[in-house]
């Protein structure tokens, strides 16, 4: 009985529903749920303009969706699929400054951010 | 049709400090190795100087290192068993050695790696290995050597002087009287920080934060029209005030900026919910001095190296250690109350990566900077009413060095 209760809270965290279901169309997407500033920021630099723009645009329309949902969410025990949306705001974040600001990838004449090293993360 | 503005002397910050002069300074300071090797003799090594946070040793037991190559040494700051706040040189009375050798931590003991040589948290020595074979040691004299320490506002200061000529309090005079008050410990729960050892005079990097005369220009495709508008087309100051060692700069905001889409959903979902009331009414005298409407962001510039931020909900400081006259390991820290919900945390992290990336442009343009300072093509820097700062903090060195 324990087994089978087991088995049916983890089928929830499983690759079949990565994000939480309202949110399943932005799949496509998951490769952007990082979860450190790190990988978000290299994954920004090592991405074309078409691929971020892609995701921006992606993104934008459903962040009025989006956020109202993860204001439920206290950062703490968060499930795992809400974690996954989560992430994938803060690339959303990431990336902004590329399409809103730059208009490329990286910070126009800007510093090497390889060089700028995250400690919180 | 623009308004042409009137060929005028606008000098109303230099006419509030007339002692300051408004002649050019010289580059020296920023190129010379001398001038380098002074400032850690006759500054670095004998004022404060915050090296963290009390948030960072929360227990008794917790411990941070701080490695100080300006002042020759590495500091550890430890919370005792009585919850004192406590720094020493992290060096072994035996031989020498390094006692901590990791960033941070908990322990109840620090054990020495070479011999096992044991200091308590409170710094004295509890435990020589093999003790019977020395010649008549006292262990009440081989602790730790203790580094003077105080706190203020939750900031962790060290003075590496045997002697400090003066208190904590003292030092920061009025400065830190006027931001007392400000939320800091309950802004201080989440802390997003870089490093880096960018290659510039650390003093190339404290100019560029504490003069707004670049963000028009430099900073124009991030927050150019954040502190700059229709009102105030060159981002001027609402207020200098300058202390016997320290400055501070009131900036103004921009009402009418729009923001971007993603800054705009950051900025609807990110209500920041703090106990502290942030109204101007209840805020330090020093915080808005002038109480101005629309006020954004004040510098509190302490002496010598470290800046201090504060804003509505945020604050955040940039700590510049010198390694060389052209190397400097530059810290930023950014705080923010605790997000209550994922969508607050997101709004932070909006907010932490235009910062960084605004960053980055001046990362590049102090890099720039310094590699022609030494050039020797020129021996000046000119200064404009609003760079009154720069000036100050050249004055304030002067009066060190020639002590």
């Amino acid at each position: 009985m324990r087994q089978g209760r087991n088995t049916k809270r983890k089928a929830g965290r499983t690759a079949e529903c990565p994000l939480p279901k309202p949110f399943q169309d932005l799949a496509p997407y998951l490769a952007w749920s990082l979860p450190t500033e790190r990988e978000r920021s290299a994954k920004r630099q090592a991405s074309t303009m078409a691929e971020i723009t892609a995701f921006y645009q992606a993104m934008l329309p459903r962040m009025e969706e989006v956020l109202p949902y993860l204001a439920q969410f206290s950062p703490e025990n968060t499930p795992a699929d809400v974690k996954s949306l989560f992430f994938l705001t803060l690339s959303l974040a990431e990336v902004a400054p590329a399409v809103e600001n730059f208009g490329q990838p990286s910070v126009v004449e800007g510093y090497d951010i390889a060089r700028f090293i995250p400690v919180h993360d | 049709m623009a308004a042409v503005a009137p060929v005028s002397h606008h000098n109303k910050w230099h006419d509030r400090y007339p002692e300051l002069g408004t002649k050019p300074i010289p580059i020296e300071p920023y190129i010379s190795r001398e001038y380098f090797e002074k400032e850690r003799e006759r500054i670095f090594s004998k004022v404060w100087l915050n090296i963290g946070r009390v948030e960072q040793i929360p227990q008794p037991g917790n411990y941070f290192v701080k490695d100080l190559a300006v002042c020759h040494t590495s500091i550890l700051v430890v919370r005792g068993k009585d919850g004192a706040v406590r720094a020493f040189h992290n060096m072994c009375s035996h031989r020498g050695n390094q006692l901590v050798w990791d960033k941070q931590g908990t322990c109840q003991l620090f054990a020495c790696k070479f011999h096992g040589w044991t200091y308590a948290l409170d710094g004295s020595l509890r435990h020589i290995t093999d003790e019977d074979n020395f010649f008549g040691l006292k262990k009440e004299t081989l602790g730790m050597t203790p580094v003077a320490v105080d706190t203020w506002e939750g900031f962790i200061f060290i003075n590496v002087d045997p002697n400090p000529k003066e208190t904590l309090a003292e030092y920061l005079g009025e400065i830190g009287t006027g931001i007392t008050g400000y939320p800091f410990d309950e802004v201080s729960v989440t802390c997003f920080s870089w490093q880096t050892d960018l290659k510039a005079n650390w003093k190339v990097i404290k100019d560029s934060f504490q003069e707004v005369y670049h963000i028009s220009t430099l900073h124009r495709r991030t927050v150019g029209n954040v502190f700059a508008g229709r009102s105030n087309a060159y981002s001027h100051a609402l207020d200098f005030t300058l202390f016997p060692r320290h400055g501070r700069i009131s900036l103004f905001g921009n009402a009418d900026r729009q923001p971007t889409a993603v800054e705009s959903l950051a900025q609807r979902y990110g209500s920041m919910l703090v106990k502290h009331d942030f109204s101007v009414e209840k805020m330090p005298k020093g915080v808005n001095p002038t109480r101005d409407p629309s006020w954004s962001v004040d510098g509190n510039i302490l002496f010598p190296n470290c800046l201090i931020y504060v804003s509505e909900g945020t604050y955040l400081t940039h700590i510049l250690w010198p390694l060389a006259e052209n190397r400097t390991w530059w810290e930023v820290r950014v705080y923010y109350p605790k997000a209550t919900t994922l969508a607050q945390r997101f709004s932070q992290e909006y907010s932490k990566i235009i910062f960084r990336d605004l960053l980055m442009e001046d990362g590049s343009t102090m890099e720039r900077t310094q590699s022609m300072l030494g050039s020797g093509a020129k021996q000046e820097i000119q200064l404009q009413d609003e760079e009154l700062l720069v000036r100050q903090h050249h004055k304030v060195t002067e009066t060190y060095l020639n002590a």
